[in-house]
């Protein structure tokens, strides 16, 4: 399989997942903080909302470095593309676009309602793949263990369902 | 340090751009069993930040001497509950939360919609939180569900 982006070929599984432990190690080692950037929504949710919960001492804390950690990944995919082959905007959802078929506002719906999922359910989990399916497996923490299970789960059981309602 | 921040989120976020992380089709592949891509770099990711964290913890302090400090995620229901709605939603969108920002660096328009659904989505679950925190058991609201 090719990406969706430029149709390039993907690196290698093991590069990649070696690059992604030395991200999280170098950012515990250097800078103190384990990996999670789930937490970046209430950092953004922090910086408009009054809600006390966005304001709790441990969330301001981190907000020093997970808002420029999140600049850097937008930056990334932007040098990802531009070393790539360019960037423009675009809509491809590679050979799932025809099979998804809502058309440009019915695409943003969906991704709009997958999101609220995603926004919710990773502050509810306390984190998501980073969080916990990296940093706390990595670390042995048996809650994200359970959690990793249960969003992997979700996943699949909504892929599975998914593919036979509608992305046929 | 806030430099340093930018550099290592460029770092990973160049990563998840080129290695199927933010990519619809990977993620379905993935959770169809039919790629072993993802698989692999989640496994490969662990398998190496495993050692790693622990000499670091052995060792005790950061590059810069100051003790290391490592926030534990405490257990409770939504662990579970939320796990599951996460998962539904990273089916639906093809992205967790890392490759939303990624996909937006790359110009996929749609992601700019995940971005918005998600920020609501976390800001219901902060205006809620009195209310999930009895039916969840979850930490006192000073804590929260913790970084990740």
């Amino acid at each position: 399989m090719d990406l969706i982006l430029h149709g390039a070929q993907p690196l290698h599984w093991a590069l990649g997942g070696a690059a992604i432990a030395a991200v999280t190690l170098a950012l515990l080692f250097i800078g103190n903080r384990r990996l999670g950037v789930s937490t970046g929504f209430e950092d953004v949710c922090g910086l408009v909302l009054s809600t006390p919960y966005f304001h709790r001492p441990g969330s301001s804390a981190g907000r020093a470095w997970r808002l420029p950690f999140l600049v850097g990944l937008v930056a990334g995919g932007f040098l990802s593309a531009i070393l790539g082959g360019g960037w423009s905007l675009t809509w491809d959802l590679g050979a799932y676009g025809a099979a998804l078929g809502f058309g440009q506002v019915g695409t943003l719906v969906w991704m709009f309602a997958g999101g609220v999922l995603i926004g919710f359910g990773t502050r509810l989990a306390g984190g998501c793949t980073s969080g916990h399916g990296i940093f706390g497996l990595s670390n042995f923490e048996w809650p994200s263990l359970v959690t990793t299970l249960s969003f992997m789960g979700g996943g699949v059981v909504a892929t599975q369902v998914l593919h036979r309602l509608v992305l046929r | 340090m806030t430099a340093l921040y930018l550099l290592l989120g460029t770092a990973f976020g160049y990563v998840l751009s080129r290695s199927g992380a933010a990519d619809y089709g990977f993620v379905q592949g993935m959770f169809l069993f039919e790629e072993f891509q993802l698989y692999g770099i989640i496994g490969t990711a662990v398998l190496l930040t495993a050692p790693g964290l622990w000499w670091l913890r052995r060792r005790g302090r950061t590059v810069f001497g100051a003790p290391l400090a490592i926030e534990a995620k405490p257990f409770h229901r939504g662990n579970i509950v939320g796990g599951v709605l996460f998962g539904f939603g990273w089916s639906i969108t093809g992205m967790c939360p890392g490759p939303i920002f990624v996909n937006l660096g790359e110009g996929k328009v749609y992601a700019l919609a995940a971005l918005a659904g998600a920020l609501v989505g976390a800001a219901t679950f902060g205006s809620l939180y009195r209310m999930l925190q009895r039916l969840f058991g979850l930490p006192p609201l000073a804590q929260g569900t913790g970084e990740g």
